[in-house]
């Protein structure tokens, strides 16, 4: 941290472009200066990730787009412009890094050189890091595709210096809404985007969400629906956390045939008619996999797949279907062929902190990232279908990603949590309000540990934890990537940028 | 006593306007009546069903986003003149966010038409450029003699002007409340008590959920006698903890500066934007507590330079 700190990146960066002039500065690669500043700044960039990895601050996913962002603020969009490469965008509230996984693992079949921010660090500087890193100084890519997960709040700053020529939106659910403000004010901002692609771009829509299916309809961009077509794994009601479960139309509540998770699925409005898109690439079939995962049949306009998507649950269903639509819409070198998907999207891992086993010594941990009420609820189910009592870690801290508000975690179903308790221990700079949220879902206040320091917090944790029975971490981005450092110092799991 | 005290709750538009965690409200006074082994029951009212407000002792009325609050104001007409009754009658409600804005006069966003409220409140609420989002501190006296922290979340863009027969819930000691001016927070009428506060705000403000409790019980049953205390440790770790995140958060570079000068001049702290002296946190339960800072909690906020809408300007 010390390093980070006495950088004063920040503040030279923000005044830089709180200029008004700063577009000449940007948009005049061809200049000697120019082009000596970028090289300037890629090589700062590369040199701090070096540096970041050596002194061991982590995988310096965010921190050489800082600096190089830093030393020039128009990185990105010199880089984009000096590189032939398509570029995909994936945005929305909760799947993108996975998205982008099986996303990429289907490019690299198809034959492209992909560069990605991975590790769900989507902020600005993560998104430069990626860029950066794969460029020579020059700032030429010598990858064929920019594949980049970008947090909704950045998103209009990204857009338009890397024009993609795909942009993916998952889903939008309630997310941190103390840093987006309201729910339809982020919505608005995705539409806006969406209307300013060209008409050679294709936008990937959910369809099975009511909100983005809705999105921007007069875009000049190609649009391309996914979704779920498959009725049986459904339920009629949507759960408690459900957002958008009016019509966007004319406010009336929506009729589901079938809700898959939360407010996705297939719905109509009894009042005026608003329903479902067709789907272009629907999922037809769903079984769950004699292995973890599902085995889906997806009918796309590239012919039909048969996959084994191995990650649990239903939301990966539609992360799988995402990338696949994404997939699609690129001009591939070899085209995609059923088999070489399936096998492809077989060797995607977890994204770290996904749901992920980790060998902690004699004990199990399993380490779920969880940032929003469907997140934790549907990673919840998740935990709750295995048999045996639940040993919790709950942990949630303020910070700029994880955000002020955590009023969110009295939406998550922790009553259902509860009674299949044996242990619970709560952490984060938060953890006396994941305490009190703990205690009114019924824990009892005598057994609960509340332990703000990570380290102290899993260790104790772990000492209430048989070794024959698992402990479930449950946390927010920041306590989630502390408590994996802290497993990663002791070598229970590889560091999470050599995944 | 002759018959065992039940507390009816009405809990309106359980699903309409729920974007906040405000049902931990809910949860919080059926817990509490759980915890004292006293029954309750639940009635839930979404749109087109009108309950029987005579019935009900605590009226839950909560937040929303535009959008939500319009359909739930169409729905209010129907509503309105039960509830208004119910009021005048002394019935306990807590209204939050949209739902303080639905009791009101009205709501004029900045964009699109005016929302209109049922009236109950002296109160009207303009739409305003900036977004107040943040942690609150506000500083209660329900009843004379009487003083109590407030702990939430405020996340509004409306500005709320109180008229004369509404009066405040407390006054802002550190964040926003009504409109970021005038250093009020929320309103009461009667038996109504009206904020901005999320959080939610009765889980981590025991007290507010026991007065609420209190008043709905003394209402039905004459001769019930004041509430059994409860264990509140969780809570109240909770609700210092929230009010050292709202002061800290006020704690700008400007009031940094005015800190300085406070301690060379051993002066008490001036109080809300509105700069009005303000006897600080006296008699407060949990004052002197508040600005302890536990050693052993790394405070996440002292170490971030700027909170994430200006860590990246356009």
């Amino acid at each position: 941290m010390p390093l980070l700190d006495r950088l004063p990146t920040k503040a030279r960066a923000s005044a830089a472009d709180r200029a008004p002039a700063s577009p000449v500065r940007g948009k005049s690669p061809q200049g000697a200066s120019a082009q000596a500043r970028l090289a300037l700044a890629l090589a700062a960039g590369k040199a701090a990730s070096k540096t970041s990895k050596v002194l061991g601050f982590g995988g310096g996913t965010s921190f050489p787009g800082r600096v190089a962002r830093w030393v020039d603020p128009g990185v990105l969009q010199k880089v984009t412009a000096a590189s032939d490469l398509r570029s995909v965008v994936v945005t929305g509230s909760n799947g993108k890094t996975t998205t982008c996984r099986i996303l990429a693992a289907l490019a690299d079949a198809g034959g492209l050189e992909v560069v990605q921010n991975r590790s769900g660090s989507n902020l600005l500087q993560g998104v430069i890091s990626a860029a950066l890193l794969g460029a020579d100084l020059r700032g030429r890519l010598e990858a064929q595709l920019l594949l980049l997960e970008i947090d909704e709040l950045v998103l209009s700053k990204v857009i338009p210096d890397l024009q993609p020529d795909t942009f993916v939106v998952t889903n939008i659910f309630r997310d941190q809404l103390d840093r987006f403000g309201e729910l339809y004010s982020m919505a608005r901002d995705i539409e806006s985007v969406i209307e300013g692609l060209p008409a050679s771009a294709t936008v990937v829509l959910n369809g099975d969400d009511p909100l983005v299916a809705s999105f921007a309809p007069a875009a000049r961009a190609k649009r391309m629906y996914f979704g779920i077509r498959d009725d049986r794994p459904g339920s009629q009601l949507p759960e408690h956390a459900a957002d958008t479960i009016r019509c966007v139309q004319c406010q009336h509540p929506l009729t589901y045939r079938a809700v898959h998770v939360s407010h996705l699925g297939d719905y109509e409005c009894p009042e005026c008619g608003n329903a479902r898109p067709a789907l272009d690439v629907a999922v037809t079939a769903i079984q769950p996999s004699q292995r973890t995962g599902s085995e889906i049949t997806v009918e796309t306009p590239a012919g039909t797949f048969s996959l084994h998507v191995p990650l649990a649950g239903m939301h990966n269903v539609y992360n799988a279907a995402a990338a696949l639509a994404g997939a699609t819409t690129l001009e591939l070198p070899q085209p995609l062929e059923p088999s070489d998907a399936r096998r492809a999207i077989d060797g995607v891992r977890p994204a770290f902190g996904r749901l992920e086993e980790i060998r902690a010594g004699d004990r199990r941990v399993m380490l779920a990232f969880v940032k929003n009420p469907t997140s934790y609820n549907t990673t919840m189910r998740e935990v709750l279908r295995q048999p045996g009592r639940k040993h919790i870690l709950a942990a949630h801290s303020n910070t700029v990603v994880d955000g002020e508000d955590f009023a969110w975690l009295w939406d998550v179903e922790l009553e259902q949590l509860v009674p299949q308790m044996a242990s619970l221990t709560v952490s984060g700079t938060r953890a006396e309000e994941v305490a009190l949220r703990f205690k009114y879902a019924g824990a009892d206040p005598a057994t609960m540990q509340v332990i703000p320091d990570r380290a102290a917090a899993l260790d104790m944790a772990l000492a209430g934890t048989p070794s024959a029975e698992p402990l479930c971490v449950f946390a927010g981005y920041t306590p989630m990537r502390e408590l994996r450092n802290v497993m990663q110092h002791r070598g229970w799991v590889p560091p999470f940028w050599k995944e | 006593m002759a018959q065992a005290p039940v507390v009816r709750v009405c809990y309106l538009y359980p699903r309409l306007l729920s974007v906040a965690g405000d049902r931990g409200n809910l949860f919080a006074l059926l817990q509490r009546c759980a915890w004292r082994g006293i029954e309750y029951t639940v009635t839930e009212a979404d749109v087109g069903e009108v309950p029987d407000f005579a019935q009900a002792d605590i009226v839950l009325l909560h937040g929303g986003q535009d959008r939500e609050m319009t359909a739930a104001a169409r729905d209010m007409a129907a509503k309105a003149a039960p509830l208004r009754d119910a009021i005048e009658n002394d019935a306990v409600v807590l209204a939050v966010c949209a739902g303080y804005q639905l009791l009101s006069h009205y709501y004029a966003p900045v964009s699109g038409p005016a929302i209109q409220g049922i009236g109950v409140l002296d109160a009207f609420t303009e739409g305003g450029q900036k977004r107040f989002i943040g942690h609150v501190a506000v500083e209660c006296s329900l009843s004379p003699g009487q003083r109590h922290q407030l702990a939430g979340f405020e996340n509004h863009s409306g500005r709320t002007w109180l008229g004369k027969s509404a009066e405040p819930l407390g006054r802002v000691i550190a964040g926003n409340g009504n409109n970021g001016e005038d250093g009020t927070e929320g309103a009461r009428y009667r038996e109504v008590y009206a904020t901005y506060l999320h959080g939610p705000v009765l889980p981590k403000n025991p007290w507010l959920a026991d007065h609420l409790l209190a008043r709905a019980l003394a209402r039905r049953y004459q001769d019930f006698g004041p509430l059994a205390p409860l264990p509140d440790h969780t809570e109240s770790q909770a609700q210092v903890a929230a009010l050292r995140l709202a002061r800290h958060q006020a704690s700008g570079w400007r009031s940094a500066a005015a800190a300085i000068s406070r301690f060379a001049l051993q002066r008490p702290a001036p109080v809300s934007a509105s700069g009005r002296q303000y006897d600080e946190m006296a008699g407060s339960p949990v004052g002197d507590k508040v600005d302890e800072v536990d050693p052993s909690v790394p405070d996440q906020r002292l170490e971030m330079p700027e909170p994430a809408t200006s860590a990246e300007p356009r």
